[in-house]
């Protein structure tokens, strides 16, 4: 069983691991998710003002565009009706009733009014009783009468009337400029039939994009012009007409209220009156069409939202991972540290209760001390007649000797623990120093089969530290590491030493083939009193008052275990000690 | 030195009476006391050569008891002897003007040790000042009532 481990690793510590788990995991989605909402909230602010204000600015560039064509096709066209009845106007009343009668003057001035284009498809003179007078075109009207027709009626009430669209004897959608002249007491009308088909292009071909459409209405809503989709002219329209009004009104159809019956787009219209005849110009394009750029612009906003959304995202995960990487750090960090001055924090509070102990027991041995010279005293006065008791008392004094000799060396481990042992800070060569210890103690070693292998390295600076305070912990860990082979017929210590720049000191590794320390055990062996050693031989003070006297020296000790295969303690010691060590040292010097 | 004057001052009163009795044995006069006040006023009723001194009792504890000792100008040397042998203690005693300090518990052979040192120490002391004030006696002898004021 894989049974390694270090001391800053707890065993027990797996539900432990699971919370610290589930808390960074927590924090992680917390932070993720404040980091994306403060990124993206203004993102999307500002996203959409300016997609709400460029929207507006566009729809209102759009509209007002739309607004200049019908303005536009408006003026075409009432120019057109204008120039024409100017025209008749004109001739009628340059001219009398009857010249223009003369089929001859009325071909000349037909022909002069159709020199430029074919405009008009027919000319005629009627009098007041509707009778046709003289007639140019196509069609054999000589003979009809029109006192009934509406547009007769119209043009004898006023000079100048334009006839809506209507089929009229030809049985041909067209439409009438008719204007009348009162001479010598009776009044006589010139009409024109407008050409139909050159009226109608002058709307119908205009084009608006791929889905505009421009289109007249009579008051009655009947087209005048074929629509460029649905509808055709002298048709009803589908939707009601409005009552005439001035100006221009622009509007977005829906679907369900443009054209209930229709499956069409939403649709943008803008319509207009025409001063004479009361027709409206509607001019029609989808709305998806005519906010085509303002849709781009959408789409290419909305795009650019979500990158930048999904960049947020990726930055906010990226830089969320690398911080909570750096709080598990600092946590594991202040953790250590925690554990670090917990075990110092017990170490020092053990370290006070010793020192009253071990002042409390050197009292009663004290005690124990005189009474035991007292009765060697008396015993020296007054010789003991039986020579068993005599043997016996000496063998008891002895024992007695023995006793509070051990207890005092208990009490002297237990003072040296407290720390207020005197501490001498010299230089100090490690290496030789290895070297005299291993001499020290190579003969007690040599009598349990084990050998020593020794690495120094040579580059090793010389230290500040106190020679007598390492001597102990090196001594306490060799003790230990021989005490660890009691089972084992032979084994081997490796000694190695090296140069720890990076910490700015030494590092010495005490590697053992003993028989390894339990992991239950291996957290508790720098607690006071922890001994795995028989009753009377060890008294669990050693390795406390190595790790008390590493950290008072700024160093530190580390111990990995194996069992059944070795233990290596790894001792830590700075070039020079803490400057609160050596002022103290100072301090005692001075004294 | 047979026939020195100790006084044990310790608030152990087994550890005292032992002590006394076993330095009794070994020839010494020993008076003993618990406390620090018992020890000054002993201090001002009679002479000693050599104070043993325990350095943690109730009440006036070692520490102050040498200041008071040494506020009387005696010709007395004080060993410290302490159960909790802290060296900050005993070396702020020998600032003070102890002889020197052991540690309890110590063998009686040790404890002899240095109470001849320390009587040594003393009576050196008060030769030399006793040969001061013969010297200046003898340069000038009607000053003899200012050197030996208790006489005069």
């Amino acid at each position: 069983m894989e049974s390694q481990k270090t001391i800053n690793k707890d065993s027990n510590e797996t539900s432990l691991a699971e919370r610290q788990k589930k808390y960074y995991s927590h924090l992680f989605r917390k932070f993720v998710l404040l980091t994306v909402l403060c990124s993206l909230v203004p993102l999307l602010l500002v996203g959409w003002g300016i997609s709400v204000y460029y929207t507006g600015f566009a729809k209102d560039r759009m509209m007002n565009s739309l607004r200049t064509e019908v303005e536009h096709h408006k003026r075409i066209i009432e120019l057109f009706l204008a120039e024409h009845s100017s025209k008749l106007h004109l001739i009628a009343h340059s001219h009398s009733k009857g010249y223009l009668t003369q089929i001859a003057n009325l071909n000349d001035i037909f022909e002069m009014i159709n020199r430029d284009y074919w405009a008009i498809t027919d000319l005629g003179i009627i009098d007041a009783d509707g009778r046709h007078l003289a007639y140019i075109g196509p069609y054999d009207l000589m003979s009809k009468n029109y006192s009934q027709a509406f547009w007769f009626k119209e043009v004898m009430e006023k000079d100048l009337y334009i006839s809506d669209m209507f089929m009229g004897f030809r049985k041909d959608p067209h439409f009438v400029i008719a204007v009348s002249r009162l001479e010598n007491g009776s009044k006589w009308i010139l009409r024109a039939t407008i050409n139909t088909e050159v009226f109608r292009s002058l709307v119908e071909n205009v084009r608006i994009g791929k889905t505009g459409e421009v289109y007249l209405l009579n008051r009655q809503g009947i087209f005048q012009t074929t629509p460029r989709f649905q509808g055709n002219i002298m048709q009803a329209a589908s939707y009601p007409i409005e009552a005439i009004y001035k100006g221009m009104r622009v509007k977005i159809l829906k679907k369900k209220n443009g054209f209930p019956n229709e499956r069409r787009p939403r649709q943008i219209t803008c319509e207009t009156w025409l001063e004479n005849p009361k027709w409206l110009l509607v001019v029609k394009q989808n709305y998806s069409e005519a906010f085509n750029d303002v849709n781009h612009a959408n789409y290419a906003t909305l795009i650019f939202l979500h990158l930048s959304a999904l960049t947020i995202l990726l930055v906010a995960i990226l830089s969320t991972r690398h911080m909570i990487s750096a709080i598990k750090k600092r946590d594991h960090e202040s953790d250590q540290l925690g554990k670090q001055l917990m075990q110092a924090g017990k170490l020092a509070a053990i370290g006070q209760l010793s020192a009253g102990v071990a002042h409390e027991i050197n009292n009663p041995l004290a005690i124990v001390l005189t009474e035991r010279q007292l009765l060697l005293d008396a015993a020296a006065r007054h010789p003991i007649q039986c020579s068993e008791f005599e043997k016996q008392f000496k063998d008891s004094m002895n024992q007695i000797d023995v006793q509070v000799q051990r207890c005092k060396r208990i009490t002297q481990n237990l003072l040296r623990f407290s720390r207020r042992t005197e501490s001498v800070l010299e230089t100090v060569d490690i290496n030789q120093f290895i070297k005299e210890i291993i001499e020290l103690m190579e003969r007690e070693a040599r009598a349990s089969g084990i050998k020593f292998f020794v690495e120094l390295d040579q580059a090793l600076p010389a230290l500040i530290s106190d020679p007598s305070q390492l001597q102990q912990v090196f001594l306490n860990i060799i003790t230990n590491a021989i005490d660890a082979h009691d089972a084992k017929p032979y084994g081997s210590i490796r000694i190695k030493t090296q140069v720890d720049q990076a910490h700015d000191g030494v590092t010495i590794t005490f590697e053992d083939s003993g028989s390894g320390i339990a992991p239950e055990n291996l957290v508790k062996i720098f607690d006071p009193f922890f001994t795995t050693k028989s009753v009377g031989k060890g008294t669990g003070l050693g390795l406390s008052i190595c790790y008390s006297i590493m950290k008072q020296l700024g160093g530190n000790i580390s111990v990995r275990s194996e069992l059944d295969t070795g233990t290596e303690f790894v001792l830590f010691i700075p070039n020079r000690p803490p400057m609160e060590l050596e002022k103290d040292m100072a301090m005692h010097e001075a004294s | 030195m047979i026939g020195s004057k100790i006084l044990l001052v310790d608030d152990e009163v087994v550890f005292t009476k032992n002590m006394a009795k076993l330095l009794t044995n070994r020839g010494y006069i020993v008076t003993e006391v618990n406390s620090g006040d018992s020890a000054i006023r002993a201090l001002e009723e009679k002479d000693f050569d050599v104070v043993v001194l325990d350095l943690k009792m109730p009440g006036m504890d070692g520490i102050t008891t040498l200041k008071e000792i040494k506020k009387l100008g005696l010709f007395t040397e004080t060993l410290i002897l302490t159960g909790h042998g802290s060296i900050d203690t005993a070396l702020e005693a020998i600032k003070l003007g102890a002889y020197d300090y052991l540690t309890k518990p110590c063998e009686i052979d040790e404890l002899v040790a240095k109470i001849e040192s320390a009587w040594q120490k003393k009576d050196g002391e008060v030769k030399k000042d006793m040969h001061e004030k013969i010297q200046k006696v003898v340069e000038s002898p009607h000053d003899v009532f200012d050197l030996f004021p208790q006489k005069k």
